[in-house]
């Protein structure tokens, strides 16, 4: 698991790159749990190269979903792959989280 | 050797008849009045020949004197023992003698009779110490060297025969012999290899014994050279020579030795440390199987290391200890130390080993104004991993050579050795807690799934259940309703391990608790909870005990057997796959529905929905955990839903347990030989054409 970040006007975009289980999620929670990271209006994450989420990996973004939104930080999933937003259609997330085709779209969320 | 077995035990008693011997023919020498004939002067040497034969003789199979490296004690033993006696008896004889003198009384009587028990002590003194030397050559000797001093033995032997026929050789031959003879005991009194082994203080004892053995042997030799042209004296001349040479020889051997160890004094420091430097490796050796922490290990390292090399100041940088980094100083401040570092980065030599004997010279330590002129740097590291760097200081320049630095070396190893074997067994512990810890998961897992399955006439159920080896949280239950139906719980609890072990034990019970017939309800449909109820209330239930990043995922299915139907409600578990008869259609049933424990407040109850449905007779149920369809394949190909499917269409006529069956071989041919990543959990419910009169 390789991530990268890239920051631009108040948006934040991690690059997820392999596969998100429950070593490497640990990585992503030390990234998330930046205090400045609050400081963006939007968090993107890049989901091309991510192949595989495991329930760890949700759970990350799951325990970060409140405290960006009590913050107003926007979070937003884009380019993921079909069987990754299979994963996050069954478990209800989609409802939930902002899960958009392309990079555009999130940009201009 | 049993054929010295007599001599042995003769030596003795022989040595004590004939110095009895030697003494009454002193003494008939002495009164030559007594006899009426005068003793020839051969029968005093024989005696004497045969009391110092029988003496070395019986000193000769005495046990070695020399115990282990105990060189002070043979010394001791040497001085204290008959060397103290014969010296006393000597000074005595003096000292009596002086007195004759003053009053002018001579008694021949008394004069022979204390000559002949100096001279037995003396030959005693003489004999011990002749054999002290030998262990003394022999210690740690070459075997040509025994076989030398075996010729020595006979040589000196010889020439006491040659002293009892009284034969009479020419001066210059009787020189040349007595010269070689001299030559060959100081070739011999060269070997003192003992000498290496005595430490400082040691080594001053043993040249005060030395001393006092060629005190003893000096005043031996003043004495006998005096009484030779004594007019009292009674005794043949030629004796004197074998004495005299024995003399020389011991004498010469303590005053070699004496030297030795003088000259060996300097050096005495040297070999000291060298011991120490062992003693300090064994020291650190013996630490690494107590078990310490790596921090007692550091500490006996720098420690070792210092008192090795007699730093001045030092002090070690590891940069990680435990995760956190570790440092220690001795002398030298923090600023100091880094600025030295500092240095050694700017020089481009951090991390290396690095030894300069001549700071001063170099003018980036000369800015530093330090009052050290020699540093060594240490780094501590394996072929995997650098644990940090042990710097060492002296004031004076050529402070450290490559001795102390290969010392120092074997130090480092021997330490990364004992860190890394202390890491080890950190980690086999740890295994082993896990170890445990897995146990108990998956004894708590087994428990909580059913071992019997409902038998009924309405349907049949087949369940397979199979845990990988972290254990996961996968888990089902079913529960009677009286009077309405069944239930059916799917879920899979996130994280794995002993809590998720916990969580689907509370989950278990929340079902079972949340399942019960409510005895206030109104009509039949508030008997129990629907399934969308139930999940709204196991979420606010779960609130209280999921961490954050937990979320459990489930599906509760309630089947009424007298309607032929079928409610369930899906919070984020795997869609359900069904075979549809009357259709002759196999669907996954695709409704929302998000897990539990992911949103915490009322808000839930939006997002999870009840589903209702008919089922007929033939109607297959496949209730799953996503360890089913996330299976791999060596191509890292997931098993997916659509081969699921397929399974069905193709499988759907057959009995429940038929259908679990081909799936499970199709699977194991899907992901063969590779390890299984996640629980699986399967459930195939088939729907039978009801049986009057047998249902509950």
């Amino acid at each position: 698991m390789k991530i990268t970040q890239q920051t631009s006007e108040n948006t934040l975009t991690l690059t997820l790159d392999g596969e998100l289980d429950a070593s490497s999620s640990v990585l992503l929670d030390t990234e998330l749990s930046q205090p400045d990271i609050l400081n963006n209006k939007k968090v993107l994450i890049d989901c091309q190269r991510l192949n595989y989420i495991s329930s760890a990996g949700l759970g990350v973004f799951i325990s970060h979903l409140q405290r960006f939104q009590d913050a107003g930080v926007k979070l937003a999933f884009f380019n993921m792959q079909e069987k990754v937003h299979n994963v996050f259609e069954i478990l209800g997330l989609d409802s939930l989280m902002t899960i958009v085709p392309s990079e555009a779209e999130a940009v201009a969320l | 050797m049993p054929q010295t077995q007599p001599l042995k035990s003769l030596a003795l008693p022989l040595a004590l008849v004939s110095w009895v011997a030697l003494l009454l023919t002193t003494l008939l020498r002495a009164n030559p009045t007594l006899l009426a004939v005068q003793l020839p002067a051969w029968l005093t040497l024989l005696a004497q020949g045969v009391f110092v034969g029988s003496v070395f003789l019986h000193q000769r199979y005495q046990p070695d004197p020399l115990r282990g490296t105990d060189f002070v004690g043979v010394l001791r033993r040497l001085i204290m023992g008959p060397g103290l006696l014969a010296s006393i008896c000597v000074g005595l004889h003096l000292l009596e003698r002086l007195l004759q003198f003053q009053l002018g009384i001579a008694d021949r009587t008394l004069f022979a009779i204390i000559y002949t028990l100096n001279l037995g002590l003396f030959v005693l003194f003489l004999a011990h110490t002749c054999y002290t030397w030998r262990s003394l050559v022999l210690f740690r000797a070459s075997p040509t060297v025994h076989k030398q001093w075996a010729w020595f033995e006979v040589l000196l032997g010889s020439t006491l025969l040659l002293r009892l026929v009284n034969l009479q050789l020419p001066l210059l031959a009787a020189g040349i012999i007595l010269g070689a003879l001299g030559v060959f005991g100081a070739y011999l009194s060269s070997h003192q290899r003992w000498v290496a082994y005595l430490n400082r203080r040691q080594k001053w004892e043993v040249i005060l014994l030395q001393l006092g053995v060629l005190l003893a042997l000096g005043v031996f030799t003043i004495y006998f050279l005096r009484i030779r042209h004594d007019p009292q004296l009674v005794a043949p001349q030629p004796q004197h020579a074998f004495l005299l040479l024995t003399v020389f020889f011991a004498a010469f051997y303590a005053l070699m030795g004496l030297l030795v160890t003088l000259f060996n004094l300097p050096t005495a420091g040297v070999f000291e440390q060298k011991r120490e430097e062992i003693m300090t490796m064994q020291r650190l050796t013996q630490q690494i199987q107590r078990g310490q922490s790596e921090v007692e290990i550091y500490t006996s390292f720098f420690d070792a290391a210092r008192q090795t090399v007699n730093a001045e100041a030092a002090w070690l940088r590891i940069n990680s200890l435990e995760g956190e980094p570790y440092s220690r100083l001795e002398v030298v401040t923090e600023a100091q130390s880094l600025a030295m570092e500092g240095l050694l980065k700017d020089y481009n030599i951090s991390g290396i080993e690095y030894l300069n004997n001549d700071l001063p010279s170099s003018s980036g330590f000369r800015a530093l104004d330090l009052p050290f002129g020699s540093l060594l740097v240490l780094p501590l590291r394996s072929a995997k991993h650098t644990y940090g760097d042990l710097y060492l200081l002296r004031q004076t320049r050529q402070g450290f050579d490559r001795e102390s630095l290969s010392m120092l070396q074997t130090f480092a190893s021997q330490t990364i050795l004992s860190i890394e074997n202390l890491r080890l067994l950190q980690d086999s512990i740890q295994n082993e807690r896990y170890k445990e810890e897995l146990k108990i998961a998956s004894s708590v897992q087994e428990s909580l799934i059913p071992k019997t399955l409902p038998t009924d006439n309405w349907f049949e159920i087949s369940s397979h259940a199979l845990a990988a080896k972290e254990v996961g949280g996968d888990f089902y239950d079913f529960l009677h309703l009286p009077g309405k139906g069944l239930a059916i719980l799917i879920g899979d609890v996130s994280g794995k391990g002993i809590t998720a072990a916990f969580h689907m034990a509370q989950m278990k019970g929340i079902f079972h608790a949340l399942m019960q017939e409510n005895p206030l309800a109104k009509d039949e449909k508030e008997r129990f909870p629907l399934p969308s109820k139930f999940m709204a209330m196991a979420n606010r239930a779960l609130v209280h005990c999921l961490e954050r990043s937990s979320f459990i995922t489930a599906t509760l299915y309630i089947v009424e057997y007298e309607s032929g139907g079928f409610v369930f409600a899906r919070a984020g578990h795997c869609h359900t796959l069904y075979y549809h008869s009357l259709k002759e259609e196999v669907a996954f049933f695709r409704s929302a529905g998000l897990g539990l424990g992911i949103i915490r407040n009322e808000t839930y109850d939006k997002y999870i929905k009840n589903q209702f449905y008919d089922y007929n007779p033939g109607d297959v149920m496949v209730i799953y955990t996503d360890g089913i369809v996330e299976a791999r394949n060596a191509e890292q190909e997931e098993y997916g839903e659509e081969r699921l499917r397929q399974m069905l269409e193709k499988t759907y006529y057959l009995q429940a347990d038929e259908i679990k069956e081909a799936i499970l071989e199709d699977l194991g041919e899907f992901s063969y030989g590779q390890p299984i990543h996640d629980d699986q959990t399967l459930l195939v419910i088939k729907f039978k054409t009801a049986q009057p009169g047998t249902h509950p």
